[in-house]
């Protein structure tokens, strides 16, 4: 049996409600370390809002956790996978591919990690020649560049590579 | 009179060179948005928020209204072309249209499509026209207690008529309103929620990051699940003779036009309806009430022509409580609510006498965008088709990025890129588990306002909760909080309903 035959909608449902009612705990004491008490003399304490809001999240996913017990929710009675195993594939890969592009920024930056990202995802997910990839892969962080830092002004994170783009600002804001 | 005046200044405002410029171009880029399966107005205008930072406020809405027009418009197109809704505002033009493409008829659909959508655009903004400035002349009158309260009714909105399961709903709303509260309190000037003590957080959490990491990242994720890149196009052939023979048909379809019309518009201005429940509903009725109901379903212009002229009644619809209340009426107008506040506005009635060039700039460019959209829907079928053609593996991927960069733009902090990635990735997993996920973008957006008009009204009376339900000292915050409150339990009497009607129909 694989994982994704395992995880059935169902143990989804309980996990994910369970995961959220921890959630809100969690805000629930991380709130409380400001005033979470409301009276006329002293007004709303800072706490106090995000305390009720993270005890009645607690109480919707109480709540969730109950109609599953009791099998009146959809999911309950749902054994089917959470997620099939040629979708898993693409979830996957894509979420993965994005976290290094993200952890990629901070360190070679942007224009570099696009360029990465895009040879990889569309090698792994599309038919294209190679040709067609590295032009594509190429010409987007370029437009990207051009959009953002000279049409917008808004620099994006270039990290280790930022000494390369220092001619191509001369020659821009010369 | 005055209105008529005040329409004509804001039509002359949109033929400004800029506004004009933009408003062309935000309809064709709504027309690819919704065209694309997995893409709406919404993940258009979330994504594409950032980029109107650098023009003034009355074009950044022109601009982004349009989209959200033409993405209206361009959902259609895969409705009818691929058999996949390119927004959930057209999943109702899947019944019919694809039908009628599998028949050899894609042109009729698409006309009819294209048609209705301009049939219900002029109506509904002629309705917005006529609407607004009362209303906008009502909610001046508003103080903190009116305004909580339509706050309160706009998330009761969502339990009592969403439809959806209503702890998962009411979950969406706190989730959404907890974190709006992360950041500086806006009284103490306390910092709350700093997770790690990471400084990233005392900014507080952007309702960018949640719209886009929802509507983009997790949207994504969604379609590329549903689709897996695989996609089947049906063939079109274009020329004046079919375009001819597709008005034609549109004859049968005045009763649709009229229903999906008037009906979208008013659906539209309910803040947890929007156009998805407007189209769908008005496909049932229009169904429901043709001689013909039992053709729906195989493929009628009609059964095309119902949905599209709501979801684009609705989508104007739901821009009429934004203007005047300050409440959005979807979640697109949630974020072009939360666009307004980062350029600087306070969304409300207000803005029609300290604003009035971005107001009425903005509905004298819906009546403009109406038109523009149609002959561009029209006209540009064939490029329609190719971008269709595009593997999602490639669209996908460039959509991240616009995602990444999109999240970063703002407030050029990786902190909120990755906070972006994580709302995408828990959005995506929670909307596959029936949480619905506008509700929290709507809470995001809403929250600061809520918690402001909360505390003020709190100091105004000494702390005490009556104020909401004093129906001699505020009559207008005490009826909205009541109809909040029938809203909260409505859906508690919709099994006993369904029993009691089961009983009398066996009996």
């Amino acid at each position: 049996m694989s994982i994704t035959n395992k995880i059935t909608v169902k143990r989804a449902e309980i996990a994910v409600a369970v995961i959220l009612a921890l959630c809100s705990i969690a805000l629930m004491i991380k709130s409380a370390e400001n005033r979470i008490t409301w009276n006329a003399e002293e007004n709303m304490g800072a706490g106090f809002l995000p305390f009720y809001l993270s005890l009645g999240m607690l109480i919707c996913t109480v709540l969730t956790i109950i109609k599953f017990v009791l099998k009146r929710s959809p999911q309950s009675k749902d054994d089917s996978p959470f997620i099939e195993a040629e979708a898993f594939k693409y979830i996957a890969v894509t979420i993965i591919s994005l976290v290094i592009l993200v952890l990629a920024i901070g360190y070679l930056g942007i224009y570099f990690s696009l360029i990465f990202f895009l040879a990889f995802y569309l090698r792994y997910f599309s038919s294209k020649s190679i040709l067609f990839i590295s032009v594509f892969s190429l010409i987007t962080p370029v437009l990207t560049f051009l959009f953002f830092e000279w049409l917008l002004k808004i620099p994006l994170p270039q990290g280790i590579s930022e000494p390369l783009f220092y001619p191509v600002y001369d020659f821009m804001y010369s | 009179m005055d209105v008529f005046i005040l329409l004509l200044e804001g039509i002359f405002v949109s033929f400004e060179p800029l506004n004009l410029g933009l408003l062309i171009f935000g309809c064709l880029i709504g027309l690819f948005v919704g065209a694309m399966p997995g893409l709406g107005s919404v993940n258009g205008v979330a994504i594409l928020i950032p980029i109107t930072f650098i023009i003034p406020p009355t074009a950044a809405i022109i601009f982004l209204a349009a989209v959200y027009y033409g993405a209206m418009y361009g959902g259609a197109i895969s409705s009818v072309m691929l058999g996949i809704p390119g927004a959930s505002t057209a999943v109702a033009t899947v019944f019919d249209g694809r039908p009628l493409a599998v028949k050899g008829e894609a042109m009729t659909a698409l006309t009819a499509a294209a048609v209705g959508s301009f049939v219900g655009g002029t109506v509904s903004v002629i309705l917005f026209t006529l609407f607004a400035p009362p209303l906008a002349e009502v909610a001046l009158r508003f103080n903190a207690p009116e305004t909580f309260a339509l706050m309160v009714m706009a998330f009761a909105t969502f339990v009592g008529l969403g439809g959806d399961d209503v702890p998962k709903t009411i979950f969406s709303i706190l989730i959404g309103l907890a974190l709006s509260t992360i950041g500086l309190d806006l009284i103490t000037g306390k910092p709350r929620l700093i997770f790690f003590n990471i400084p990233g957080f005392l900014h507080g959490i952007n309702f960018l990051v949640l719209a886009i990491g929802i509507y983009g990242i997790g949207e994504m994720l969604w379609t590329l699940e549903e689709t897996k890149g695989k996609v089947q196009m049906s063939k079109l052939s274009v020329n004046m003779k079919e375009v001819g023979r597709a008005f034609g048909a549109l004859k049968k379809t005045i009763m649709a036009m009229n229903i999906g019309s008037f009906l979208g518009f008013f659906v539209g201005i309910l803040p947890a309806a929007g156009a998805t429940p407007a189209s769908l509903m008005s496909y049932g009725i229009t169904k429901q009430l043709s001689k013909n109901s039992k053709e729906f379903g195989s493929g009628v212009p009609a059964g095309v022509v119902a949905p599209e002229c709501a979801n684009n009644s609705a989508s104007t619809g739901s821009m009429l409580p934004m203007l005047t209340l300050g409440i959005p009426g979807s979640p697109t107008t949630a974020i072009l609510l939360g666009g307004m506040i980062l350029w600087g506005l306070t969304p409300g009635p207000l803005l029609f006498t300290q604003e009035p060039e971005f107001v009425w700039g903005l509905i004298g460019s819906l009546y403009i965008a109406n038109f523009f959209t149609l002959v561009l829907n029209i006209a540009l079928i064939p490029a329609f088709l190719m971008v269709l053609r595009i593997p999602f593996a490639i669209l996908a991927p460039v959509i991240f990025v616009l995602c990444v960069t999109g999240g970063y733009a703002p407030t050029q902090s990786l902190h909120d890129v990755w906070l972006m990635l994580l709302f995408g990735f828990a959005g995506y997993i929670l909307r596959k588990l029936d949480y619905p996920v506008a509700p929290a973008v709507l809470s995001i957006v809403l929250g600061p306002l809520a918690e402001k008009a909360l505390r003020q009204s709190l100091i105004l009376s000494d702390g005490s909760m009556g104020i909401f339900f004093d129906m001699a000292e505020k009559p207008i915050a005490a009826i909205i909080m009541y109809i909040a409150i029938v809203l909260l339990i409505m859906p508690a009497f919709g099994p006993l309903y369904k029993k009691f009607f089961k009983k009398a129909q066996t009996t």
